[in-house]
């Protein structure tokens, strides 16, 4: 069976729930080396961002001493890093990789990032259909598909790898050079971060703006689409 | 006529006779000036013999004979240095311009024996001034003696002697240092024997250098401190690029001030900028700017200005946190007081990078610094012009601050202005409904 946004290996015939989702036209969308990951994921990034200022900005407050949110900075850094391969694993050899694929037709593409934008410009208030129906092997809308490819295949890459330079200056220290030097490098990864900061406060916001405005959250959680109109 | 001619002989005689005892005494002198040739020298240069210089002054040219003869070229005698009163030249008459003019022409004496080390001399900070025309720069008889030199243990600087005749600030710090005051107490740290530095152990006794000048001072702190650097990996992230980029005594002096010091380094010839022909673009680019304290604006252009004189060279300003004089670097304290906290140099309002400063070789030897604004730490332009130096949070660039503030206010505005995006258009769709 195959109604286009559902996935028949999700189901369980004999599970009560499945028939259930199956009659509701639930879709399994975050399988849970997704969740792990994303979850895993938004903490780390918290706390890098929150060590990260402290590094940063000691003479503008000390929650922690400057010598521990190094220390700090540098083991989530590694955390964050191996989670994202944990990410990157599991899209590779999962089928669901189809969610990060480009789409080739940029003018249809763009178009639908069109439609997509106005429909969170006005289409949302009103009770507009969704440009873009949810399913598990596309299940993120173009305006999030564009943004997801650029965090977790250039953003985060760059932020992990210039973090992990400025961690063994010494030992990478050919590689600061060829690239510019150490403030190029720190340049790059602050500037990694402010982006991360604005994202942030963005993404926990369009993470409200589903059906309730627990619902997209809750599906991070179950990884089953709440019922939506 | 025979009368006369017995006279002659008897008043001959008489003669001989009377004048026996001074014959006597001038065989007995020239016995005592064969046994000891100095002995003519000393008769007259044991009084209070003085000679009028050129230069209107008086020298004295008396010999201490008491501590000559304790001296260690007492053996060697006089002539052993003034080969030119051997020859039977005595250079009394021979006007002299001045005193150091005198020195300076007998300083080329000591090489006639001590060739290797007046070699060292010849690369010391101390020749490099005197070839300068420094008239204060220290020739071997400053430091020796003229005439009362002792052997080479006596030299151990106890009370800092020779170094601070001229020295004395830096002397009166190492004396209080961590190094003066165990050397003081018999080489002991907290009842631990070790062997406490002098002034040569770090500096050399012949071929002085002024620590600071060469590439990493830390070096030489490692030659007794071996386990220094594995002391630090224990504790200090990224520790060898701290060692490299922040001097010992930046943490171990800690009562003392601190700068940045930015060195002009020519990447080809893997050196500091120095004083030749080649680098005189540089020199006037730095002295027509150091007035006002040079800028980041000024620095990029700086170590672009290969570029535009057509050098095939490049250049870059390799960045060090250190002590802000000579005098502090001797202020070491025992390691337990050593500076350890890492906000006191990773705050953005540290202390430690007020004072910046930028420097080339100058033809002494030593760094010719010029003055920078302290704002070049955190310009945008040091991105490229002081690319290998960043203390994260004391020297963060400020533009990068202002972004992230947009970026939060970004952040917070986006919902706020969605969210009264919605309500206006509902409350227009409600009234279009309602209609």
């Amino acid at each position: 069976m195959n109604t286009g946004y559902w996935d028949d290996t999700m189901t369980n015939p004999d599970s009560t729930r499945d028939r259930k989702d199956l009659q509701e036209h639930r879709v399994y969308l975050h399988p849970v080396p997704v969740r792990i990951w994303h979850w895993v994921n938004a903490l780390g990034f918290v706390l890098l961002m929150l060590t990260g200022l402290q590094i940063r900005y000691v003479d503008l407050f000390r929650l922690i001493p400057f010598e521990t949110a190094v220390q700090l900075h540098n083991w989530i850094g590694f955390a964050v890093t191996a989670n994202w391969f944990l990410w990157f694993f599991y899209y590779v050899a999962s089928d669901k990789v189809t969610n990060y694929h480009p789409d080739l037709d940029a003018r249809s593409f763009f178009k639908r990032y069109f439609d997509q934008a106005m429909y969170y410009g006005h289409g949302i208030f009103v009770g507009g259909k969704r440009p873009h129906e949810v399913q598990p092997y596309d299940k993120f809308n173009p305006m999030q598909k564009l943004t997801y490819q650029f965090l977790m295949m250039i953003t985060v890459p760059i932020t992990f790898f210039t973090g992990l330079m400025m961690w063994n200056v010494e030992y990478f220290g050919g590689l600061i050079d060829l690239v510019g030097g150490i403030r190029v490098v720190n340049t790059v990864h602050v500037i990694m971060f402010i982006m991360f900061t604005f994202f942030i406060f963005v993404h926990a916001y369009m993470g409200m703006l589903g059906p309730k405005k627990s619902s997209h959250y809750k599906e991070m959680f179950t990884g089953w689409e709440e019922p939506h109109d | 006529m025979k009368t006369v001619s017995v006279i002659k002989p008897l008043l001959l005689a008489i003669a001989l006779l009377g004048m026996a005892p001074a014959v006597s005494a001038a065989q007995e002198t020239a016995g005592a000036e064969a046994a000891n040739p100095d002995a003519k020298c000393v008769k007259c240069h044991s009084r209070g013999l003085k000679k009028k210089l050129e230069d209107g002054e008086t020298m004295s040219l008396k010999i201490d004979v008491d501590m000559f003869q304790t001296s260690v070229h007492q053996v060697i005698g006089c002539t052993g240095c003034h080969r030119d009163v051997a020859k039977g030249k005595h250079p009394s008459r021979e006007p002299i311009a001045s005193a150091r003019a005198y020195s300076l022409k007998h300083n080329q004496t000591c090489s006639q024996c001590h060739a290797a080390k007046f070699e060292d001399y010849e690369r010391s900070i101390h020749a490099t001034l005197v070839a300068s025309g420094s008239d204060k720069a220290p020739l071997c008889s400053d430091c020796h003696s003229s005439h009362a030199i002792q052997p080479r243990l006596a030299y151990e600087p106890v009370n800092g002697e020779p170094c601070s005749g001229c020295h004395d600030d830096i002397n009166q710090a190492y004396e209080n240092s961590v190094h003066g005051t165990a050397h003081r107490d018999g080489n002991v740290i907290r009842g631990a024997h070790v062997k406490a530095p002098a002034c040569a152990d770090c500096h050399k006794a012949h071929d002085v250098s002024a620590v600071a000048s060469r590439d990493y001072l830390v070096s030489t702190c490692m030659d007794c401190h071996e386990v220094a650097k594995l002391a630090h990996e224990q504790w200090l992230p990224n520790a060898p690029m701290h060692m490299k980029s922040v001097g010992c005594a930046a943490c171990h002096a800690p009562e003392s001030p601190l700068r940045v010091n930015l060195q002009l380094y020519d990447l080809l010839a893997d050196a500091p900028v120095g004083a030749g022909d080649e680098y005189t673009a540089f020199r006037e680019q730095l002295e027509a700017i150091d007035g006002d304290g040079l800028g980041g604006m000024d620095l990029w252009r700086l170590i672009r200005l290969t570029e535009r004189v057509g050098m095939d060279t490049s250049v870059e300003l390799r960045g060090r946190l250190e002590v802000a004089s000579g005098m502090d670097a001797h202020r070491l304290a025992d390691s337990a007081q050593a500076t350890r906290s890492c906000e006191s140099c990773h705050d953005g309002e540290s202390e430690a990078f007020r004072n910046v400063t930028v420097s080339i070789t100058g033809p002494d030897g030593l760094k010719q610094r010029f003055n920078a604004d302290s704002a070049v730490l955190s310009s945008i332009f040091s991105i490229d012009s002081i690319s290998g130096f960043y203390a994260p949070g004391g020297t963060r660039i400020k533009l990068l601050d202002y972004l992230l503030v947009l970026a939060v206010l970004g952040g917070l505005a986006i919902p706020v202005a969605h969210s009264m995006l919605g309500r206006i258009i509902q409350k227009q769709s409600k009234k279009a409904n309602q209609k």
